[in-house]
């Protein structure tokens, strides 16, 4: 939210005191309406929200109005699509938990230990499911688990009133749900549709600019890493805006495919590119060989379609062109290249085959673009949606915390017997299955409880001084706005959203009036009490049970980037090149979240480890589209061997079995040569030659993997 | 016609049925609407669907309690 630079002026006469000063007025009006003008209608938003949920609430004589407060304010968040979609993801959730807890009350009606083995269990499952799906999907997972606790809980003296309260609640959150979708759609909305175009253009220039400045070879190699965390965290976050968009009017299912598309093409130039970068850097590093000399021109043929691609006002350039220079521009450097020995033949084929896909993907890739910027409808032939992937260890770390949380709440309620204590379970619940989505969960919770502990005094004399002598409805939103507006006002900080967001809940649990309201200040304080030692026991949870288990961890995330390579090499086919870059991109993305801007040494080196995997897996999957294809011969044995050893090394990876894919390899190359020299049909000529460029890159990148593995004589593939 | 349904005891009111059905008629007539894009061309899309929704309530409720 910086304001917008000055327009340029260069008129030649001196302007007038007064116009200075309308100019001047106007740029700060400008900035402000970019900054905090943006932030006061977003407050403005969520009071109308709330305060009309709250008077329909009581006109309709509901049993707890302040369920629907709370309610516009869960569902508080920038742009009017992300609202809509949080809004049906926790209607759905508030379904589940509902259905949920009435089983478990009648299953085990007035059997504390029961009621809490069961509960405990289900919000453990849920909070596990919670950690396998990304934004508001996961959100609704969260949600069906400690519904099931705000209804289970209440009714374990009173099994016959949990109908009733799973009405109740359903009620109300379905008020809260439809007044602030109305007030956040309706009232200056801010489009997630407009975002997500806003991104998609930062991507493609973003993106374009990175490539022409890797083959100028202008970046350095930490760099070029950070680049891909980053554009990994991208992908994420314009599926994220997608995913809130689609519930935007002014979004159409087109969109959604052609944004689906453009992710997926973006991911498969990227992995190209990749290859083609570590390839070029290897022979750059191997010193003098004629194939950098010859690939050079080529290179910078390309970094200039793509700077003509980017240059404001140029037309843009033709694609199909420029591929047809590019193999205009191979063949005359494979006449150049004459005879030459094998490894450097190698080098060339594999060098510019990854040239020509590289360029074929690009080609793709902004056609797709201007497709999505000129709103064109286009024909995706099979967009395929993004898959999310969270290590197993931590999925179940997350359970294990949420589920252990509620029992230990429940213990100790039980035995201290204080009636309070009841909410400060919920509380409990709600926040040890909030925080295990967040990469910083203690933060998320510090945030929320400061928020608490601010709120405690501020909504006590909100209560007692100004609540208790309001007389009518516009007094009452009087009495109780200052608390809430100051709330709203802190969650558009990025950074003090947390203690926003504890602040607004505080106050909506303890100061929204009842229908009937006693004043009574033992009870208040009490509530406040346990409030906040609700949210302290997750804190505690959270330092002790299995502190490192947090999303994004780096060891975690490493392993289960060998897990998907060995998927790679071992699942059914179908769209496994799809799952498996999603999934990997996912992983690296949620290391991003982790790390912050700034990863250190061991993150990156997992990230370095994640692209040469990347490459790897690559490699497999298209080696096994390859000999599913084909009917058995040499080749197809001798590849099928390949896949098997590199299976073996991905499930263990060390020297061994690193020097077994070595001279497996080695084998094949021979075998495939065969096969292309005699093979007649021009396709399956390609997917031969990309099968030879696959076992290079696979020898090349496991040579890096391990230095001081025996090198071979390096005409493998000969 | 009734005012209010009984679930399993609790009395629901009535036209809760009716906004559900207005919900499905109202989503599915968002995608042939975005389909042929009329939501690009009108000025406040988020507005002209809540309208929608309101009219589509309103004649159910209209039919309903005729």
């Amino acid at each position: 939210m910086t304001p917008e630079p000055a327009p340029a002026h260069h008129n030649k006469q001196p302007r007038s005191a007064a116009q200075t000063g309308v100019h001047w007025l106007a740029l700060q009006w400008r900035g402000w309406t970019a900054s905090e003008g943006e932030r006061l209608i977003f407050v403005a938003k969520c009071m109308a929200a709330a305060f009309t949920a709250l008077w329909l609430a009581f006109r309709l004589g509901l049993d707890s109005p302040n369920t629907a407060m709370t309610t516009t304010f869960i569902l508080a968040l920038p742009s009017s699509g992300m609202v809509l979609e949080k809004a049906f993801y926790r209607m759905l959730g508030t379904v589940v938990g509902c259905a949920a807890a009435l089983l478990f009350v009648a299953l085990f009606p007035q059997q504390a230990p029961l009621l809490f083995l069961a509960l405990a269990l289900w919000t453990g499952v849920c909070t596990c499911g919670a950690a396998m799906y990304r934004n508001q999907q996961s959100y609704s997972f969260v949600l069906a688990g400690y519904t099931a606790c705000m209804i289970g809980i209440p009714s374990l003296d009173h099994p016959t009133a949990v109908f009733n309260l799973a009405v109740t609640r359903l009620t109300e959150v379905g008020l809260g749900i439809i007044v602030a979708s109305v007030v956040h759609d309706a009232l200056f909305p801010r489009h997630a549709n407009r975002q997500v175009m806003v991104t998609v253009q930062a991507r493609y220039q973003r993106f374009l600019t990175f490539c022409g400045e890797v083959m100028e070879q202008r970046l350095a190699p930490a760099e070029v890493e950070l680049n891909h965390l980053r554009f990994a965290a991208d992908i994420a976050a314009l599926e994220s805006g997608r995913a809130a968009a689609f519930f935007e009017a002014a979004h159409s299912r087109a969109h959604t495919r052609q944004l689906h598309a453009f992710n997926h093409a973006f991911m498969t130039a990227l992995t190209t590119f990749y290859t083609l970068h570590r390839l070029t850097h290897r022979l750059h590093a191997a010193g003098i060989s004629p194939v950098v000399a010859m690939i050079e021109p080529l290179d910078s043929m390309l970094a200039a379609a793509l700077r003509a691609e980017l240059a404001p006002g140029a037309p843009a350039p033709d694609w199909r062109r420029v591929q047809a220079d590019l193999a205009a521009g191979i063949a005359a450097a494979r006449a150049a290249l004459g005879s030459v020995e094998r490894p450097v033949r190698i080098d060339f084929d594999t060098a510019v085959e990854l040239l020509e896909r590289f360029a074929r993907d690009m080609a793709a890739f902004v056609a797709l673009y201007h497709g999505l910027a000129q709103q064109r409808k286009m024909q995706v032939s099979d967009p395929l949606a993004y898959h999310p992937k969270t290590p197993p260890g931590l999925v179940l770390a997350s359970g294990v915390r949420a589920a252990s949380a509620l029992l230990a709440g429940a213990a100790i309620w039980y035995w201290l017997d204080w009636p309070y204590l009841g909410n400060a379970l919920v509380m409990t619940s709600i926040f040890s299955a909030l925080a295990s989505s967040s990469p910083k969960p203690l933060l998320l919770i510090k945030g929320v409880l400061i928020g608490f502990v601010l709120g405690a005094p501020l909504a006590f004399l909100t209560e007692f001084w100004w609540v208790i002598r309001a007389d009518d409805y516009p007094q009452l939103v009087l009495a109780a706005l200052p608390i809430f507006a100051l709330g709203c006002y802190l969650m558009t900080d990025p950074r003090r959203a947390a203690i926003g967001v504890g602040l607004t809940l505080f106050g909506a649990q303890v100061v929204a009036p009842l229908n009937q309201m006693h004043y009574d200040g033992e009870a208040f304080l009490s509530t406040e009490l346990a409030l906040i030692s609700g949210i302290l026991l997750p804190f505690a949870i959270f330092s002790v049970i299995l502190p490192e288990h947090t999303m994004g961890q780096k060891d975690h995330v490493a392993s289960a980037l060998w897990r998907e390579a060995l998927g790679a090499a071992k699942a059914p086919l179908f769209r496994l090149k799809h799952r498996f870059d999603n999934r990997v991109r996912d992983l690296l993305n949620q290391l991003n979240a982790a790390a912050g801007p700034m990863p250190n040494e061991e993150a990156r080196a997992v990230v370095r480890q994640g692209l040469t995997l990347l490459e790897l897996g690559h490699s497999v999957i298209e080696m096994r589209q390859l000999i599913d294809a084909s009917a058995p011969s040499p080749a197809r044995a001798a590849l099928a061997l390949c896949v098997r050893q590199l299976a073996a090394y991905f499930r263990s990876p060390d020297q061994r079995h690193g020097a077994a894919v070595l001279s497996a390899v080695l084998d094949a190359g021979p075998h495939v040569r065969a096969a292309l020299a005699e093979e007649p049909s021009p396709t399956r000529k390609l997917r031969l030659q990309t099968a030879l460029t696959d076992l290079h890159s696979i020898y090349t990148s496991l040579l890096d993997q391990m230095p001081a593995a025996p090198l071979g004589e390096p005409d493998h593939a000969a | 016609m009734p005012r209010e349904i009984a679930v399993f005891g609790v009395l629901l009111p009535a036209i809760l049925p009716l906004f559900l059905a207005s919900l499905l008629i109202q989503g599915a007539l968002d995608w042939v609407l975005g389909l042929a894009g009329v939501y690009r061309r009108v000025w406040h899309p988020a507005l002209v669907r809540l309208c929608l929704l309101v009219c589509i309530f309103a004649a159910l409720i209209g039919a309903y309690y005729q």
